[in-house]
């Protein structure tokens, strides 16, 4: 079933024949080495921490406590409202089960220039607390502002005229059509275009920065009960310069009193991504899957691991119960569970004892760390309602 | 110096009290005062006749070698530096210097001790530009006298003549910022185009940025060169040095509020979440109106009285986190009660909390830094300071304790865990008491105690809330319906209760766990002086007693303090159960404290009277129930003795001190002597000298004594009836 097994190992400065003893068909075993870093250390810890933090109690707007106690204390004067309803402290839940991905012509409804923007590139993932007075009808101002913004943080202490030819130009854009629900405020395309000092004027400007917020398929309940003056994108995805997301971030923040952090992808929702991207092989050839895991070895062992698509396929079908719609956490358990044993059959190496690091497919890849990149825009939409959903569990309240 | 009229003539009206022989005012009736005392002082005072001589002296006089000049000149100097000069002495003065009778050098050396005491007259800063703009003075006489125009802005009395002439004094400085215009702007960056940074552009300029935002964005470097330096700051040394030996609250604070950080360590962090924003206007102008009506940006905020003239038009800044760090705006914030505006903060302080704590995407430590601790200090100070909690740090907390070593920057957890709001009866367990036990029954004694009092405030911050909203109630107006926390009477009893019935688990056990330690035992018995008290001091109809596992401990405790609180907390209980019965019958119903809690406290006064005061214990009947046998076994002289007022460890030396004092010529010790008779009486008088109000007020309320036929004197508890 498993035809091809990639390993990578990754210790000190010591080719271990071990892996190389192949006994087992291994086609390019090799064994790397390279130094290990903390850095994997240090996402493990911080699974472990954020596993512990159990479903985020999201008491959404219960903002002040005293006057919705006083008003308590009124209903229970009057006597009218008796009992006490619900609502305060409702859970957004890390969802059980999720629809099949559904295959979906995404460029009937988007502009399939904007959609070229958003496919086969590697985004890094942030999440975004609701902006405030955020309006879509104001994207010039904004362009104005941010690219006047960047010029005066890049060249400290000289004061910028907001409107003024300047070095950075900044586009806002709407992606129509993204969004899935009435709930969903539609997506924002920025470009940040970099000219150079002694260019011709029609010389084409480069793009250095690109980035989009959006929310695709957001909790109801969550959205509705922000009060219309926010606006929620929660995903933030980045793409150029670390300085510059820093700088536009920071512009965000102090014009919409936002707040930005990191939002990396934990295992479980990387199985979840596997299982989207398998159940999509079917009506797309996803060509392979590969896995990578980092096992809490001393020091850190990363094992790559690739599947082939038709053998994929056949394990994720046999472990689906029926053919409903719905995909069920159990049946991505199973599956991965599956891949698990398999591997632990060949290589006594158990990988549950790790960590997913990354999945990746034809259709896409995804990383630990919160990157991902989607090549077809087929299946767009359940990877964004995935991500927007990881984003909303981050919201502080 | 910016135009903020009003401000300062705000500020030195609530001065209006200050002593008036310094700070005579412009108004008439301070005029005539001033008048008065100058005709009384004429002749003696050289410093009025100083001043006569410069509103009188000739142009072309001669100056030098001139000493009657140099006489009053220094009087003046004199005083001008050391108490500042009255309203109508810079009148003259800036006069006689600007009018360039004695020439340009007197001008100069005049301008360098013009520090008003109190204000300015506006009308003197007048007949000076007037001046200015026709008289040949030196360029940098000139410069000289608008960076002092520059310097005691706030201070000009009222200034709507001097906006008509700020054409004038724009043109001689462009660096004037008066009237915001965006050619003003315009000028200004060409300038800096022109002349580069000049630190003093720069201060001008992020002024445009606090009032208009939107036309101009500016990032301050770091450390920045005070703007306009030199002569400013003696001036203003000298100014505030005048000040604060009036002592007038003249507190204009002249030195600009820029929006430099204030970087304490050189540490660069990789995430800022627990930076707290500087305050900024925002960029964006709400709405069509505010843009037309006249905003004041919180930046501009410096005293509570400019906070009460400016209520009607204060904008909130672009980052509410900001306001964590001023009480001022705080004020404002409670006052607007505004449900975005508490929203984003709730965000901001949420996210922070959230990074720092549980995502730990800081530098990978968890929120042991010292930036930690300073915010969360800083949001405790300030959930005092509004008296409640955020809903985000009460929803962090809930997290928290999850995952939470309980010694983690533990008095800032456990503070902001005691301002949590009332938690629903239904989740209260799962939220709250679940990780409490598991870090309770895990931890040292001192964490014991500090959760004790951790939920003996939680528990007075909820009766505290009942008391005034469920009294207030009348007044209260429905401001935001559409919130989803809706809580009933019942439903807040319910959380009482539950609260209650929880510590009272934790204390019995934990005392059992420390061996009935008696810091633990205090703790404890603090809270339970607050249970106590539900009724009357906060108007909650509920009375819950304590578990056994508390009272036996208390009451058999070796320290004498903590029975003697025992005793006030049963008398306590009595007057609380007293008074709810009153009630109770008065109304025919309203609420109904059930027989359950009458006869628990009955058990306990009765408990209580016959082993302090009858010397009968471990009786058939009574809650400790001993065999007979048994007792034989342990061959202690009359055991049933052993816990009356005299035996009681706790008050056995008493007990001795007191037999040494009525017998001190016995040899021989008899304790039972003090029983008999008067002595009983003298005894407890001792006692109750000795601090112990508690147990006074305990007997005095809950015992009625009758002699019986024997020399003993019995005492019967007051029960209350069911």
């Amino acid at each position: 079933m498993i035809r091809r097994i990639y390993l990578t190992s990754k210790l000190n400065d010591a080719v271990i024949d071990y892996f190389s003893l192949s006994r087992f068909q291994l086609h390019h075993g090799k064994a790397r080495c390279s130094k290990s870093t903390s850095c994997c250390c240090f996402f493990s810890v911080m699974e472990e921490r954020s596993s512990i933090v159990k479903t985020p109690l999201n008491n959404v707007l219960t903002q002040r406590r005293s006057k919705s106690y006083r008003r308590s204390m009124r209903s229970c004067v009057e006597a009218t409202n008796l009992g006490y309803t619900s609502g305060h402290l409702t859970a957004l839940r890390i969802p059980r089960s999720r629809r099949t991905p559904k295959s979906r012509d995404i460029t009937k409804q988007v502009d399939p220039d904007q959609v070229a923007l958003l496919v086969t590139k590697e985004w890094e993932l942030s999440y975004v607390t609701p902006l405030y007075q955020f309006r879509h009808t104001q994207l010039k101002s904004y362009s104005k502002h941010l690219s006047a913004f960047i010029v005066s943080e890049k060249q400290q202490g000289l004061a910028i005229e907001v409107g003024q030819e300047l070095g950075f130009k900044v586009n806002f854009s709407v992606v129509l059509g993204l969004a899935e629900t009435d709930e969903d405020a539609e997506t924002v395309f920025i470009q940040i275009l970099s000219k150079h000092a002694f260019a011709a004027k029609d010389d084409a400007q480069k793009v250095v920065w690109s980035g989009w917020l959006t929310c695709v398929n957001g909790d109801l309940e969550y959205l509705r009960s922000l009060p219309s003056e926010f606006v929620s994108l929660p995903l933030l995805c980045t793409r150029g310069p670390e300085s510059l997301t820093v700088l536009v971030k920071s512009w965000f923040e102090k014009t919409f009193d936002c707040c930005f952090g990191p939002l990396g992808i934990n295992s479980t929702n990387l199985q979840w991504l596997a299982a989207l991207w398998i159940g999509c092989h079917p009506t797309i050839n996803i060509q392979y899957l590969k896995l990578v895991w980092t096992l809490p070895t001393l020091p850190p062992m990363d094992v790559k691991y690739t599947i082939h698509p038709q053998d994929a396929w056949e394990l994720w079908d046999s472990v689906r119960q029926d053919d409903t719609t719905d995909v069920s956490i159990e049946e991505v358990t199973r599956f991965i569970k599956g891949l698990q044993s398999h591997f632990f059959r060949h290589f006594r190496i158990e990988l549950s004892a790790g960590s997913l690091m990354q999945v990746s497919t034809a259709l896409g890849s995804s990383h630990h760390s919160g990157k991902i990149k989607i090549a077809s825009p087929t299946y767009i939409t359940t990877i964004l309602q995935l991500l927007t959903e990881c984003a909303l569990l981050k919201m502080p309240i | 110096m910016v135009a903020t009229a009003n401000l300062s003539r705000s500020d030195l009206d609530s001065s209006s009290g200050s002593d008036l022989s310094v700070s005579s005012r412009t108004s008439n009736r301070s005029l005539r005062v001033v008048e008065k005392e100058r005709r009384k002082n004429e002749a003696g005072d050289p410093f009025l006749l100083a001043l006569k001589y410069f509103s009188e002296v000739e142009a072309g006089t001669p100056c030098v070698g001139n000493d009657v000049l140099e006489r009053n000149l220094v009087q003046v100097e004199r005083v001008g530096l050391s108490r500042g000069l009255p309203p109508e002495a810079i009148s003259v003065m800036l006069d006689y210097a600007m009018s360039l009778r004695m020439g340009g050098v007197m001008c100069v050396r005049v301008l360098k001790f013009l520090i008003p005491a109190t204000v300015v007259p506006q009308e003197a800063v007048v007949r000076a530009v007037a001046w200015l703009c026709v008289s040949k003075m030196a360029i940098s006489t000139q410069v000289l006298f608008l960076k002092w125009v520059l310097t005691v802005f706030d201070m000009i009395d009222s200034k709507d003549h001097i906006r008509a002439i700020y054409g004038f004094i724009f043109h001689f400085v462009t660096e004037e910022n008066l009237v915001f215009r965006p050619f003003r702007v315009r000028k200004l960056l060409d300038l800096q185009t022109k002349m580069g940074r000049q630190p003093f552009l720069l201060l001008v300029l992020s002024l445009y940025k606090v009032f208009c935002p939107e036309l101009v964005t500016l990032a301050l470097p770091s450390r920045m060169r005070s703007g306009f330096k030199n002569h400013n700051s003696t001036w203003k040394a000298a100014l505030s040095a005048v000040q604060k030996r009036n002592k007038g609250q003249v507190s204009s604070d002249i030195s600009l509020t820029l929006g430099v950080k204030h970087k304490t360590d050189s540490r660069k962090r990789k995430y800022h979440h627990l930076e707290v924003p500087l305050l900024s206007s925002s960029v964006q102008r709400n709405s069509p109106s505010s843009s037309s009506r006249k905003v004041f940006p919180l930046e501009q905020l410096h005293s509570f009285p400019q906070l009460l003239d400016n209520l009607h038009r204060i904008e909130l800044p672009s980052q509410m986190g900001s306001l964590l760090g001023s009480s001022l705006a705080l004020c404002y914030l409670d006052y607007v009660q505004d449900d975005s505006a508490f929203l984003r903060l709730n965000f901001w302080l949420g996210h922070a909390l959230h990074e720092e704590f549980l995502f730990c995407s800081g530098d990978g430590g968890s929120g042991s830094s010292s930036e930690a601790l300073h915010l969360l200090n800083r949001l405790l100070s300030t959930q005092q300071f509004l008296q409640e909690g955020f809903s985000s740090s009460e929803g962090f907390l809930y997290k928290f304790l999850n995952v939470w070593d309980g010694s983690l920057l533990r008095p800032q957890i456990l503070g902001l865990l005691s301002d949590i709001p009332v938690v629903p009866s239904s989740c209260i367990n799962q939220l709250l008491f679940e990780p409490l036990v598991q870090l309770f029954f895990t931890s040292t004694l001192f964490f014991k105690c500090s959760v004790i009092d951790c939920l003996n405030n939680m528990l007075s911050k909820w009766l505290t809330w009942h008391s005034v909203y469920a009294l207030e109630d009348g007044l209260d107006i429905s401001l935001h319906s559409h919130t989803p926390m809706n809580m009933t009477l019942s439903g807040f009893m319910d959380s009482v209760v539950e609260l209650v019935r929880f510590v009272g688990r934790l204390a019995a056990v934990g005392l059992q766990l420390e061996g009935c330690h008696s810091l633990l035992l205090s703790f404890i018995l603090d809270f339970y002086e607050t249970v106590c008290d539900m009724f009357l001091k906060y108007g909650l109809p509920l009375v819950v007693m304590p578990p056994v596992g508390v009272f036996y401990p208390a009451l058999f405790a070796t320290d004498p303090v903590s029975v003697d609180r025992l005793g006030y907390i049963m008398y306590r209980y009595k007057k609380n159960l007293t008074s709810a019965k009153c009630q109770q019958q008065e109304t025919k119903q309203a609420f109904h404290i059930s027989r359950q809690t009458y006869r628990e406290f009955n058990h306990y006064l009765l408990f209580m009277v016959s082993c302090l005061w009858n010397s009968k214990m471990f009786l058939p009947g009574m809650a400790i129930e001993v065999d007979q046998e048994l007792l034989a076994l342990s061959k202690v002289p009359k055991p049933w003795t052993s816990f009356d007022l005299i035996h009681h460890p706790a008050f056995l030396g008493y007990a001795f001190d007191f037999h040494h004092k009525c017998w001190p010529e016995r040899k021989k010790m008899d304790l039972n002597s003090i029983k008999a008779g008067k002595h009983w009486d003298w005894y407890l008088e001792f006692l109750f000298s000795q601090g112990f109000q508690g147990l006074q007020q305990f007997v005095q309320s809950s015992i009625t004594r009758w002699s019986a036929a024997g020399t003993n004197d019995q005492g019967q508890g007051d029960r209350l009836s069911l």
